[in-house]
């Protein structure tokens, strides 16, 4: 057993671990502080792949950006929409787990069972020396027979920080007034325009002055003495329940 | 097990991505879910690393690359929708969000 | 070539056109105006196309443009005037031309006026059409056309409920023989690999005699339908239902002598299958004198006139089946003329007395419209056969073709519908103008029609006398030899009557036609025989006559009502069951599973993604069962 290996073992070991800690903790916070372990672990085995630049990719971008982002936003979520989501779906778990089995036991099979077809490609490590290293090569590589692909991808992450940007957006009271009418329920209207299309109304929970403690839900509601009063405020409300 | 094969690195490789795959179907927060696409896409990654590496050619890495690069929008827009989520619904649990039915 | 030959039919179908298009909102009640004019220049043109034939004695014609270019089915549009269809044309656009001026006045003040003066140009350029044809699928094409205006016209009232009977009831029965006229044409193009004239009449003398004999049984199946024959005359007394220019335009003159037309047209197919010959004039005789009894035993006016065209139909058949093709084609053009005649004077009458049509309720209108009394004594008179008017001549020399022709039966036939032809007009005439008046007095008023009626009654009341002239003497006429281009040739062999024949059968014609007259003298004015008594006597004859023949019963219990059972059946069991069962079904297999499936659509995102998952733990397992060496 080389050194390689050993350190291929480990460095993955820890990456598969952490990998189950991401799917497996129960917070939120957890599981990304999970991911960025099993991803520097992944980075690492990179290198031992000739992947240097990869490498530092897999950081800057998956560590360093993604899952600061990540973070970010798991602190711009309201607390209370993020729940310690556990249980449920008994079933569903039940087909996953088998799901996952087979279908390892399948891609297993075929890693055992596969043949090398084709000629090795030209970068041989002395190949990539020769260039000046896995940069230069892949430099290379990238904008002689790429590079339509990478205008592509640039245009790509233009149009996905254009798309981040609107969906991020504060609501436009029109979008707001759409929302609370397709989305809530207006407490303060029992004949509002849910009750219009002859959807039963939930009874009204307890009052006590404006706010309203909800039997469901985790958030208070604000009741609204008017329809206008959605309007100068954050949608309030919860989905309606078929 | 003396020399290290390119079949080390495809059963990570599996490993990751079958884990990932059973956060996606068992977790009820976006967030998670968001995180185990994640981890899906770098098991894909060592895939294609590994073959690179095993078949002295640099077109895996680029294809890594481009994974990275798409990956990337990816989380932006999707982070962004959990936002957006977050706001419009009040929740991260996919179990209630049923938009998709009508 | 004459390159002004497309105008003829071009003038009627632009007014037709025009008025069908604006008339309803912008010319309306002038809409006479330009079917008049177009009508007008039709028939100016017309006889300059006449002229023309006659002057040089050659067809004229005109390519229009090639139809249908298929490899070796070549059809053209393309106008050809000989002197048959010089003849045709002058009648057509002549008669319709005083048709069009006297429907000035008697559809005057109808809600339908443009409609009915863009009908009436579309009919006449279709029969154009149908005469200038130079093959017979563009024969075929308008044929039909005329069989729609027909259709149109007997339904011009269409809110009438027997009116729209009576048109479908036409085009119904029309198709039955429309049916045998396009499997004749294909038939025609299987044997021949053409369809233009020349072309078809050359080929005939080397087709099998029992081909031609089909192919000419065929096109009589057309001529037996369009032309009123036995046994598809029904629909043409019950044609009247329509306004009667169009009975006298339509369902007299021109249209129900197409298929008298096209078997002359087709004469050289006929006369090379002596059975097809001798089916025409048995059914033909037949016609003419089962139409005669039963006109001699109807009450309205116009019925009896319509009768009177199926019967002087079937004297125009009998003449083509035994050969006597001028003679046919002369009986049509004097009878366009005074049974035209008749027609519009019946019209005057129905117009006078207020639209009635029962001469029960008729009688001593002498008196109160002189003009359309002697006019139509004039027609009637033609129609008998009396010396001189233009049916005596032709009829006389049908009855003579007949005897000379080899089928005396068949001329004997013809002399007792004439005696009945005699009778049966002057009957009308003597119940509609003379004897007493038995109208009731106090609310109907009779009266004279306007000068735009009278007029065109007295156009047609000379050609009724002096049309028959061209035709003088019998069997050498002018017209005679005008026509002589057309129907030689072909291994065709003229009659050889001696004078002797035609003097003797003239003498016993007048005899027969007087005969008639006189009887019905004694039975209508005299009183000295009593036509009730009479029919008493005859008993069921009488009745059989005046059922007509029971035909319309017959096909209303083999025909009608089996075929009224299974249309109800196919609609209530086959079309409601079957058809509709077979598609609710599906309709309600497909709602019913897409109910349970919609179950699957649970907008969980979970689901979606186990879904995934499946699908790509099959595909993955697919690849390796077939792409791995695993179990190989």
């Amino acid at each position: 057993m080389s050194a390689e290996v050993l350190v291929f073992d480990i460095l993955g070991a820890v990456a598969v671990l952490a990998a189950a800690g991401v799917v497996l903790a129960r917070k939120p916070v957890h599981s990304a502080l999970s991911l960025v372990v099993s991803f520097v672990n992944v980075a690492a085995i990179y290198v031992i792949l000739r992947a240097e630049f990869l490498a530092a990719a897999q950081i800057i971008v998956y560590t360093g950006a993604i899952l600061v982002l990540v973070l970010f936003v798991i602190m711009l979520v309201h607390p209370e929409d993020l729940p310690e989501f556990h249980g449920g779906r008994p079933i569903q778990r039940v087909l996953a787990l088998i799901l996952g089995l087979v279908l390892l036991g399948e891609v297993l099979a075929a890693i055992l069972t596969r043949t090398v077809v084709g000629q090795p490609g030209p970068w041989s490590e002395q190949a990539v020396q020769a260039v000046g290293g896995n940069v230069q090569a892949l430099g290379q590589v990238l904008y002689s027979g790429y590079v339509l692909p990478i205008q592509a991808t640039a245009l790509l992450l233009l149009v996905a920080t254009i798309g981040a940007l609107v969906l991020a957006r504060p609501d436009s009271p029109r979008v707001r007034r759409v929302a609370r009418d397709t989305a809530t329920i207006s407490l303060g209207h029992p004949r509002g325009a849910d009750g219009a299309n002859g959807v039963e109304l939930p009874a009204l929970p307890p009052v006590a002055g404006d706010r309203i403690k909800p039997e469901t839900g985790e958030r208070e509601l604000v009741m609204a003495k008017s329809g206008d009063d959605f309007l100068d405020q954050p949608v309030w409300g919860e989905r309606r329940r078929s | 097990m003396s020399e290290l094969t390119a079949n080390h690195f495809l059963v990570l490789s599996a490993a990751l991505f079958i884990i990932g795959m059973m956060g996606v179907l068992t977790r009820r927060n976006v967030l998670v879910i968001f995180m185990c696409v994640e981890l899906m896409f770098n098991a894909v990654n060592v895939s294609f690393i590994g073959f690179a590496w095993e078949q002295n050619s640099l077109v895996g890495q680029t294809f890594a690359l481009f994974i990275i690069a798409v990956a990337a929008a990816e989380a932006v827009v999707g982070l962004g929708i959990i936002m957006a989520l977050s706001r419009r619904l009040d929740t991260v649990d996919i179990d209630k969000v049923r938009e998709l039915r009508e | 070539m004459a390159n002004w030959l497309f105008l003829i039919p071009l003038a009627p179908l632009a007014a037709a056109v025009i008025n069908f298009l604006f008339g309803r909102w912008y010319i309306r009640d002038r809409a006479h105006w330009l079917a008049i004019l177009g009508v007008a220049a039709a028939f100016v043109l017309s006889v300059a196309a006449f002229a023309q034939v006659a002057g040089d004695g050659e067809a004229i014609s005109q390519h229009l443009y090639t139809w249908i270019p298929a490899g070796d089915f070549q059809i053209p549009v393309a106008l050809t005037v000989d002197q048959l269809t010089a003849v045709m044309l002058v009648v057509v656009t002549g008669v319709g031309l005083l048709v069009h001026i006297y429907s000035v006045g008697y559809m005057h003040g109808d809600p339908g006026f443009y409609r009915f003066f863009s009908y009436l140009p579309l009919f006449v350029f279709s029969m154009l059409m149908l005469v200038l044809a130079n093959n017979y699928l563009l024969l075929f094409v308008f044929w039909e056309a005329v069989g729609l205006c027909s259709f149109l016209l007997i339904g011009f009232w269409y809110r009438r409920r027997s009116a729209a009977q009576a048109a479908k009831k036409a085009f119904v029965v029309n198709r039955v023989g429309d049916f045998g006229f396009g499997l004749g044409v294909m038939l025609i193009f299987v044997n021949l690999g053409t369809l233009e004239y020349t072309g078809v009449f050359e080929g005939v003398a080397s087709l099998p005699q029992g081909t031609v004999t089909l192919i000419a049984l065929l096109l009589f199946t057309g001529a037996i339908g369009k032309s009123a024959q036995i046994p598809l005359f029904v629909w043409l007394p019950d044609a009247m239902e329509g306004p009667t220019p169009v009975s006298a335009l339509i369902h007299a003159a021109t249209m129900v002598t197409a298929g008298i037309f096209m078997v002359a047209r087709s004469w050289a197919i006929f006369a090379a299958s002596p059975d097809a010959m001798l089916v025409v004039a048995i059914i033909g005789a037949a016609t003419a004198f089962v139409a005669a009894t039963i006109g001699l035993t109807q009450y309205d006016i116009k019925k009896v006139i319509a009768y009177s065209t199926v019967s002087q139909l079937g004297y125009m058949a009998f003449a083509l089946g035994v050969g006597a093709w001028a003679a046919a084609i002369f009986h049509l053009m004097t009878h366009a003329f005074f049974k035209g005649l008749l027609f519009l004077g019946a019209g005057s009458v129905i117009h006078g007395m207020h639209d009635e049509q029962d001469m029960r309720h008729m009688g001593g209108l002498k008196k109160y419209m002189p003009v359309t009394y002697w006019t139509f004594l004039i027609g009637a008179a033609a129609n008998a056969g009396i010396v001189p008017f233009a049916g005596f001549w032709s009829k006389d020399e049908i009855i003579v073709g007949a005897w000379v022709g080899g089928r005396p039966i068949i001329a004997i036939v013809g002399l007792i519908a004439a005696l009945f032809t005699s009778l049966y007009m002057f009957r009308v005439v003597f119940l509609t103008f003379h004897g007493e008046e038995r109208f009731d007095r106090h609310h109907v008023k009779p009266h004279e029609s306007p000068a735009v009626m009278t007029i065109p009654l007295l156009i047609l009341s000379a050609g009724a006398v002096l049309a028959g002239f061209v035709g003088f003497p019998p069997e050498n006429g002018a017209f005679h030899h005008f026509l002589e281009p057309v129907f030689s040739g072909h291994g065709a062999e003229a009659h050889h009557v001696s004078t002797a024949t035609t003097l003797t059968f003239g003498a016993i014609s007048t005899v027969i036609a007087l005969a008639g007259l006189g009887l019905a003298y004694a039975a209508y004015i005299r009183g000295s025989l009593n036509p009730a008594t009479i029919a008493a006597r005859l008993g069921p004859l009488y009745q059989l006559a005046y059922r007509r023949w029971y035909f319309d019963e017959i096909y209303e219990t083999v025909i009608v009502h089996p075929l009224y059972r299974l249309s109800v059946w196919l609609w209530r069991v086959v079309d409601v069951q079957i058809i509709d069962g077979t598609v609710n079904g599906v309709a309600a297999l497909v709602s019913f599973t897409a109910q349970r499936w919609r179950r699957v659509q649970t907008g969980l995102v979970a689901n979606y993604a186990l879904a995934i998952a499946l699908g790509t733990v099959i595909i993955v397992g697919v690849y390796l069962i077939v792409g791995s060496n695993l179990f190989q």
